[in-house]
């Protein structure tokens, strides 16, 4: 099969779009097929208004939604990037960490295109020395507090923890 | 440890071999992580992105590491320098290009590597010779933790470790076989395997990068989902594809070999005629005699050349390396009569040192 956009190389790889609620399979080439990074669209061969293609390719269907919804979707902009709904959609990345709680709502059906599920089932993080030594710094207030109101089994409860993570702290952040 | 230690030669894992060796050439594993707080490359400040060096650096010069790795910013180094270690792997494309910003930690024996400021803030990547996608996995792994602990990760409950684009968000894991595979190029599958593997869940691509193809009958086959699925289900399911591959390749050779001999035979061994006498060399033909004479020598075909000498020269024929070994800027005329010098040699010094032993095994 010949690529459908040069119409020279060979076709390797196949881009299921969907389009109006129906799946359609379109054939190109690696280098092609490079160039159509599933949030950029073929603009020349489909002269459809931008925003549209973009939530065909999502299956997000924002003509359908009534205008106050689009708005919200479209309008919520990170407070730490200043990326908005939109331009995550049209340069297909995240400007920080904050954005995925910006769109958090928005963003499952997206990664259901992308990805194998919307939850991440793999390997969890570690918990890095500076969290640690915060989180001491947080049951020492706890512990003050205690101590103030008299809570004295609380606190002495508190004061072991911070003890053991701190052995955790010394030993480099290994779990002893 | 200097630059120059990392430009000479081809790394250690292209020229050992591993399981599986006459086919999957290498297993890369790429982690991608970013700190936490810090925006991303795409739209951190100058300001922001010196503090993910400086972060880097006290995480991987400490005591335990420092010894393993050196620390070289892009800015600093050459833009041969930047092509070479790009050539070699070592660092993909998108951090020499970012070079304002972008820095790399490197271990003496270039398995590993460590970008800073790619498009996530860290994009650790281990090679390894061969088939070993879960042992170059935990390795990868091991060295992830240690640096978790000394940097705080951007992670989410629900997401996994946050990333700039969102085809990397989840465990962030990108694993890669390359392969050599020329009997089912030759005898015109490759196409069908291609849609196979795509409808799989696998991406696959030639070795030189966009729009190379199959360049030397060399694929480079990963995973596309990062997110929904764990690591190790991710990794099974590329070893079983990667098996299935290899299998209907050694069969499509068996079958060469039975059907087409004396044309297989003429074929690798006038390709060998042209990488030993040639004196004009494109790297498109120099990638193709290649292939031929790695496969005249996996069949013993071809005796006295060893497969580490033709994986190096795979590497080496990069517009890059014949600079270097030119030493001088080329224009794509020049550079095609180095390229043909350089093979030439490369090939003469390995027959002088598996020469003795090649005549020992003469006999078959
Ligand atoms: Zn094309
Ligand atoms: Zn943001």
């Amino acid at each position: 099969m010949i690529c459908e956009h040069c119409k020279q190389r060979h076709a390797s790889v196949t881009v299921t779009k969907v389009q109006n609620g129906q799946a359609v399979a379109k054939h190109y080439c690696e280098h092609c097929a490079s160039k159509f990074h599933p949030f950029q669209t073929d603009i020349q061969e489909e002269p459809v208004a931008l925003h549209q293609l973009i939530s065909n390719w999502f299956g997000v269907p924002m003509w359908k939604s009534t205008q106050t919804e689009e708005k919200k979707a479209t309008q919520s902009t990170c407070p730490s990037c200043g990326f908005t709904y939109r331009q995550f959609l049209k340069q297909g990345k995240f400007g920080c960490t904050e954005c995925y709680n910006t769109f958090r709502d928005q963003l499952p059906p997206v990664l259901s295109r992308l990805q194998a599920g919307t939850s991440h089932t793999g390997k969890s993080v570690v918990i890095s020395m500076e969290q640690l030594k915060q989180k001491i710094e947080e049951i020492r207030q706890q512990m003050q507090h205690a101590i103030a109101e008299e809570r004295f089994e609380d606190a002495a409860k508190m004061r072991d923890e911070i003890k053991s993570i701190q052995h955790k702290l010394d030993a480099g952040g290994v779990d002893v | 440890m200097n630059i120059e230690h990392f430009l000479k030669h081809a790394p250690k894992c292209v020229v050992e071999s591993g399981e599986h060796s006459d086919i999957v050439m290498t297993t890369r594993i790429r982690l991608a992580r970013n700190i936490a707080n810090i925006r991303f490359p795409l739209s951190f400040s100058q300001q922001e992105a010196n503090g993910v060096q400086e972060k880097l650096m006290k995480a991987l010069l400490t005591p335990q590491e420092q010894l393993n790795f050196s620390y070289f910013k892009m800015a600093d180094l050459s833009q041969l320098e930047r092509q070479l270690l790009v050539e070699k792997h070592l660092i993909s494309p998108y951090l020499a290009k970012h070079k304002e910003v972008s820095a790399v930690f490197l271990s003496s024996d270039e398995s590993t590597s460590v970008m800073i400021n790619e498009e996530d803030h860290l994009r650790i990547q281990v090679l390894s010779p061969g088939m070993q996608l879960m042992e170059t996995y935990e390795y990868a792994s091991e060295l992830d933790d240690r640096l978790g602990k000394q940097v705080s990760y951007a992670y989410d409950e629900q997401f996994g470790y946050l990333t700039s684009c969102p085809t990397n968000v989840g465990t962030g894991l990108r694993a890669s076989i390359m392969m050599h595979l020329p009997a089912l190029t030759m005898s015109k599958q490759m196409n069908v395997l291609i849609q196979m593997m795509t409808r799989l869940g696998m991406v696959v691509r030639g070795i030189y990068g966009e729009g190379s193809e199959n360049l030397g009958n060399i694929y480079q086959i990963s995973n596309q989902v990062t997110l929904g699925k764990s690591e190790r289900e991710i990794l099974e399911e590329l070893q079983k594809v990667v098996e299935q591959i290899i299998e209907k390749e050694r069969n499509a050779r068996k079958k060469l070999l039975e059907r087409a001999q004396v044309t297989l035979d003429d074929r690798v061994n006038r390709a060998l005629g042209t990488l030993r006498y040639a004196r004009v060399l494109t790297s498109e033909e120099a990638a193709s005699c290649l292939s031929s004479v790695r496969l005249g020598v996996d069949l013993k075909l071809i005796q006295g050349i060893s497969p580490s000498c033709l994986n190096e020269c795979v590497m080496l024929i990069q517009p890059g390396f014949v600079q270097q070994y030119a030493g001088t800027m080329l224009d794509a005329v020049d550079r095609d009569i180095y390229r043909a010098k350089y093979v030439r040699e490369k090939l003469d010094n390995d027959s002088l040192i598996t020469g003795e032993k090649g005549e020992e095994t003469y006999d078959v």
